[in-house]
C-alpha cells in the first residue's frame, strides 16, 4: 500500500440530529463538499470507482442496502460500487477498500463515502438496533444476547479496567472532558460544549460502570474521501495526504471466547499490521483519531494501537499527554464522544479529520506535527472482534 | 409397589405477607406466601426441584423411562411442558413426556400412571414432578392466598427410601372451584362450608377409608398423615372423621408458603420426608374438582443413608426476600405498563 | 407473519446448547466454548469433541444495565463467567438483591428462567444465582 495511495479530497458535514436531512441529502452534501475540497478541481467523471459505507441497511431508519443506492444518488450510475458493512469500523474500511481498488492498478481515482441516519428513531431504540435487542434478530440465543449492545460490552469491559488495573469511573470520565473540549473547536462536532468530572458521574447510569455522558451520542452524518494513485495526486491536490497503511484486526466474534477484557485483539492485530505495513512505530505517530464509543474504550485503544503499556493510559491521560496540544493529541476533532458516532460515516469523519490536521488547516484545534504522521482508528462487532486501521501521512 | 428412590423441592425467594394482597381490597388475609420472580414459572421450579431429586435419588437421566409432570398452572393448553424438562436432563425421545393437568389432582395423578407404567412393566424407572403457580385475578382472595412451589420424586423399585403399598382414588363430579379455558384466573366464588365439607373432606376421608380397608389398617397407626392444604385448618376435618391425632398431621404450610394447589401435598410430604425415620408410615391424600387419591408409604432403611443429599425443604422456607405490593403486582402482571 | 422465535428452526437447533449445555472442546488447544462448531474459532483445528459445560463458575465481569430491551424490566446484569474446569458462559444474573452484592470472583451456579415470551411461546435458558455459602 506504501507509496501508491494519496488522499486528494475529504468532505463531510457537520455531525449531529439531524432531522431536516435525508440520508440521500446528506450523502450529496458530503460528496459536493469532497468535490470541492479537491483544490485543484477534479471532473466527477474521473471518478471511476465507489464503495459506499452504510451500516444500518435501513434497520434503524432511512438506510441502503446496495452500493448502487450511492452512485444514482450522486449521479455517477456509470461506474461500480460496493456497499460495505463492518460493524462499527464500516467508515475506516470503506476507506480501505478505496485504497485497495487503486492500489490494485484497477482504478486511478475512487470514491469512499459513508453515511448513516440514525435520529429517524428515538435515541433509545437506535441504541437497541446496535446489538441491544437481545432476541431472535441477533442470530443466537436469546440467553446469551439479551441485554448485551455496545454499552453492555464496554461496560463489562471497564469492569475488568477497574478490577485488574484500578481504573476508576474518575478516570472515564476524564475522557469525555478532553474530548468536548477539543469538540468545542470543531466545525463538525455533533456536540460543541465542554463538560465536567461532576457532570459526568452525576448522568444516568446507562450500564454501570459507565454513565450517559460515558457513552457517545446517537447521529447523523456523512463523509467521504476521494483517493488516486499516489503519482497522480499532486495533478489533482496541493496538498495531498499519503497512505501508509491500511489494515483490518479480526478476534472472536463471541464475546464468552475472547480471552481479555481489558484489551480488544482486533486493535492490537489491526494496529500492529498496519505498523509494520507502514514501516513505522507507534511512536512515530504524531496525533491519532481512535474510536472513543465509550470513555473507557478510549483508554483502552491508546494501549492496545501501542501508543503506551497496558495500565499507563489513565495516569498519562490525567498527566496532559493526550490533550490537544501535547505530546500525543488523542481525538483532536473531540472523538466519537463529542465529534458524534453516525456509524459508517465515523471513520470518513476521522479520515476528514487527519487529513485536514496533516495539511496544518485544522485552524484553533491545529496539533503540533513532527513527522506528520496521523493514525485513523475504528473498532466493533459482536464482541468488537474487528478493527481497522488507517496510518497518513504528509509525505509521500 | 414401587417408592420414592429419591426427591427434591423448591420454593421462590420472594415472599410477601398475604394481608397486603387482601387489605387494599377490603378483605382479610394471614400468614405469607412465596411468589415466583418475573423469570420463573413452574417449568422453571419443576426443573431446580427435579436436579434436586435426581442428586438425591443418584440415578442417571439414560434409567429414566419416564417423565409425568402434573399442574394446574401450565402456560399452555396445547403444547405440553414435560419435554422442555426432558431436554434439560437429557432424557431419551423413547422416554414417556405427559403433562397431567385439569385440577389440583394433577400431580397425584401423575403419581399414579407413573406407579401403572412401573407395575405394568413398562418402565421400571420415572420422574413425577408437581409445580404450581396459579393465575389469580386482581384482589381476590386466590390473589392474597395461593402460592408457588415445586417437588419432584424419582419413583422405582430399587433403593427406595420409601415404598407405596397402596393407593385407592374417590372422584365424583363436584364443582367447586374453577378456571375456564378462556379465563386468565382462578374462580373465587365458592360457597366455602358447602366446598369445605362435601368437596374436601367427603372426597380425602372416602379415599382414605378406602385405602384403609384395602391394605387393612388403622388411621391412627400411621406416624404422619399429610393431606393437600389449600388452607392450615382444613386438613383436620377428614382426619377428625378418620380418627387421627392432631399430632400426626403434617405442619401447615399454606400460612408459609401459600395454596401450592396440585403440589401441595406433596411439597408437604418432602417436608415429612426430611425428617423420617425408617419404619415410619405415612398417609397422603390429594384433593382436587372432586376427586381425591389416597396413598400409604412406609419409609426404608435407605433414608439414612441418603440423607445429607437432600435439599431440605427448610433451607427454602428458610431463603427468603419480602417484596411490595407494588412489585407483587407487576409480576403477577396485574399490572402493565402503558403501550405507548 | 412469522412465526414466534422459540417455535423456529434457529431455536430447535440450539436447544442442545441451551437445555443440555452441550458445547465443544478442542482436543489441540483446549479452548471451550459453544454453540457447537466444526472449526475451532480459537485455533482453526478441526479436533473437536462434545463438552457438557457445567452449571458453576465464578464471576469474571458484569455491568448492570438500566437501559435494556423493550419488554424487559431493568436493571438487568448481563455477566461472564468463568466455568468450573475452563470455558467461559455468558448469561444474566437472577435474584440479585443489589447490583453491589454481585463481585468479580463471586461463586454462581446457572438456574432455568424463563428468559421472555413471544406472542404466548416461553423462552426459556439459564441465567446465573449467586450461590449461597
Amino acid at each position: 500500500m506504501r507509496g501508491k495511495v494519496a488522499v486528494i479530497g475529504v468532505g463531510m458535514i457537520r455531525f449531529g440530529e439531524l432531522f431536516d436531512k435525508s440520508l440521500e441529502t446528506m450523502i450529496q452534501e458530503a460528496y459536493l463538499n469532497c468535490l470541492k475540497n479537491v483544490d485543484k478541481r477534479i471532473d466527477p467523471k474521473e471518478i471511476k470507482a465507489a464503495w459506499f459505507g452504510q451500516w444500518s441497511g435501513g434497520f434503524i431508519g432511512q438506510g441502503a442496502q446496495s452500493g448502487h443506492s450511492l452512485t444514482s444518488m450522486i449521479g455517477k450510475r456509470e461506474i461500480p460500487c460496493t456497499r460495505l458493512e463492518n460493524a462499527c469500523p464500516t467508515g475506516g474500511d470503506t476507506f480501505r477498500h478505496a485504497c485497495l481498488g487503486v492500489a490494485s492498478g484497477l482504478y486511478d481515482v475512487v470514491l469512499a463515502l459513508g453515511a448513516e441516519k440514525m435520529r429517524d428513531k428515538p435515541a433509545a431504540e437506535s441504541l437497541g438496533g446496535a446489538g441491544g435487542g437481545g432476541g431472535a434478530e441477533t442470530g443466537n440465543h436469546p440467553a446469551w444476547m439479551i441485554g448485551q449492545g455496545g454499552p453492555a460490552i464496554q461496560a463489562m469491559h471497564a469492569t475488568r479496567q477497574m478490577y485488574e488495573l484500578g481504573y476508576t469511573m474518575e478516570d472515564f470520565a476524564r475522557v469525555a472532558v478532553k474530548n468536548h473540549h477539543n469538540g468545542t473547536f470543531c466545525p463538525y462536532a455533533h456536540f460543541q460544549f465542554e463538560i465536567t468530572i461532576e457532570r459526568v458521574l452525576n448522568s444516568p447510569v446507562i450500564c454501570w460502570p459507565l454513565h450517559l455522558f460515558d457513552c457517545c451520542p446517537q447521529t447523523d452524518g456523512a463523509a467521504a474521501a476521494i483517493v488516486c494513485r499516489a503519482d497522480l495526486a499532486k495533478k489533482y491536490s496541493s496538498k495531498p495526504v499519503y497512505v501508509m497503511a491500511s489494515n483490518v484486526g479480526n478476534d472472536h466474534n463471541q464475546l464468552w471466547d475472547r480471552n481479555s477484557f481489558i484489551e480488544q485483539q482486533s486493535t492490537v492485530k489491526a494496529a500492529r499490521g498496519a505498523f509494520q505495513m507502514a514501516g513505522i512505530k507507534p511512536s512515530d505517530v504524531d496525533f491519532a483519531e481512535l474510536h472513543d464509543c465509550f470513555t473507557n474504550t478510549e483508554l483502552m485503544n491508546i494501549e492496545d494501537v501501542g501508543f503506551v503499556r497496558k495500565g499507563e493510559a489513565a495516569r498519562r491521560l490525567k498527566d496532559g499527554e493526550f490533550d490537544m496540544h501535547s505530546r500525543l493529541p488523542i481525538n483532536p476533532s473531540g472523538g466519537l464522544k463529542a465529534h458524534g458516532h453516525p456509524i459508517a460515516a465515523t471513520g470518513l469523519g476521522q479520515i476528514f479529520e487527519v487529513v485536514t490536521q496533516l495539511r496544518e488547516e485544522a485552524d484553533k484545534r491545529q496539533v503540533k506535527l513532527k513527522n506528520g504522521i496521523g493514525l485513523q482508528h475504528n473498532v466493533g462487532g459482536p464482541a468488537f472482534g474487528v478493527a481497522v486501521v488507517n496510518i497518513l501521512s504528509r509525505s509521500p | 409397589m414401587a417408592g420414592i428412590i429419591g426427591y427434591g423441592v423448591y420454593i421462590p425467594l420472594y415472599r410477601i405477607e398475604q394481608k397486603e394482597a387482601a387489605i387494599p381490597w377490603g378483605s382479610w388475609a394471614g400468614g405469607e406466601k412465596a411468589v415466583c420472580g418475573a423469570d420463573e414459572d413452574i417449568v422453571t421450579m419443576a426443573a431446580e426441584a427435579t436436579d434436586n431429586a435426581m442428586k438425591h435419588a443418584g440415578v442417571n437421566s439414560a434409567q429414566i423411562g419416564a417423565i409425568y409432570i402434573g399442574t394446574a398452572s401450565s402456560p399452555y393448553i396445547e403444547q405440553h411442558v414435560a419435554p422442555i424438562l426432558a431436554e434439560t436432563l437429557g432424557l431419551r425421545p423413547e422416554t414417556t413426556m405427559i403433562d397431567y393437568s385439569g385440577s389440583l389432582n394433577a400431580v397425584a395423578n401423575a403419581l399414579l400412571g407413573c406407579l401403572d407404567a412401573i407395575a405394568a412393566k413398562r418402565i421400571t424407572c420415572g420422574l413425577v414432578i408437581g409445580a404450581e403457580n396459579r393465575a389469580t385475578a386482581l384482589g381476590t382472595e386466590g390473589d392474597a392466598n395461593f402460592g408457588a412451589g415445586a417437588m419432584a420424586m424419582v419413583i422405582g423399585t430399587t433403593g427406595t427410601i420409601a415404598d407405596f403399598e397402596g393407593l385407592h382414588t374417590y372422584s365424583t363430579f363436584f364443582l367447586d372451584r374453577w378456571r375456564s379455558a378462556k379465563d386468565s384466573w382462578v374462580s373465587n366464588l365458592n360457597d366455602y362450608r358447602f366446598d369445605r365439607e362435601y368437596g374436601y373432606q367427603k372426597h380425602v376421608a372416602e379415599a382414605c377409608k378406602g385405602l384403609l380397608e384395602k391394605l387393612d389398617r388403622k388411621a391412627q397407626d400411621y406416624t404422619y398423615t399429610v393431606f393437600a392444604q389449600p388452607d392450615d385448618r382444613i386438613a383436620s376435618l377428614p382426619s377428625k372423621d378418620l380418627g387421627i391425632q392432631k399430632e400426626g398431621l403434617a405442619p401447615g404450610i399454606a400460612s408459609i408458603l401459600g395454596d401450592l394447589g396440585s403440589c401441595s401435598a406433596f411439597v408437604s410430604l418432602a417436608g415429612i420426608l426430611d425428617k423420617a425415620k425408617p419404619n415410619e408410615t405415612i398417609l397422603l391424600a390429594s384433593y382436587g374438582s372432586g376427586a381425591s387419591n389416597a396413598m400409604s408409604l412406609t419409609v426404608r432403611n435407605q433414608i439414612d443413608k441418603k440423607r445429607r443429599l437432600i435439599v431440605p425443604l427448610e433451607k427454602y422456607i428458610n431463603r427468603k426476600q419480602y417484596i411490595t405490593y407494588t412489585s407483587y403486582l407487576r409480576v403477577k402482571e396485574h399490572v402493565k405498563r402503558g403501550p405507548y | 407473519m412469522t412465526q414466534p422465535a422459540p417455535a423456529s428452526p434457529m431455536f430447535w437447533r440450539f436447544n442442545p446448547e441451551v437445555f443440555r449445555l452441550i458445547g465443544i472442546k478442542c482436543g489441540d488447544c483446549s479452548h471451550i466454548s459453544y454453540p457447537r462448531t466444526k472449526i475451532c474459532h480459537e485455533c482453526g483445528s478441526q479436533n473437536l469433541e462434545e463438552y457438557k459445560l457445567p452449571k458453576k463458575g465464578t464471576v469474571h465481569t458484569f455491568c448492570v444495565n438500566w437501559a435494556p430491551p423493550p419488554n424487559f424490566e431493568p436493571p438487568i446484569m448481563p455477566i461472564i463467567v468463568d466455568l468450573e474446569g475452563g470455558g467461559r458462559y455468558q448469561g444474566l444474573m437472577t435474584e440479585f438483591g443489589a447490583p453491589e452484592d454481585v463481585k468479580i470472583g463471586a461463586k454462581v451456579e446457572m438456574v432455568l428462567r424463563k428468559l421472555t415470551t413471544d406472542r404466548g411461546l416461553n423462552i426459556y435458558g439459564y441465567k446465573f444465582r449467586l450461590v449461597e455459602e
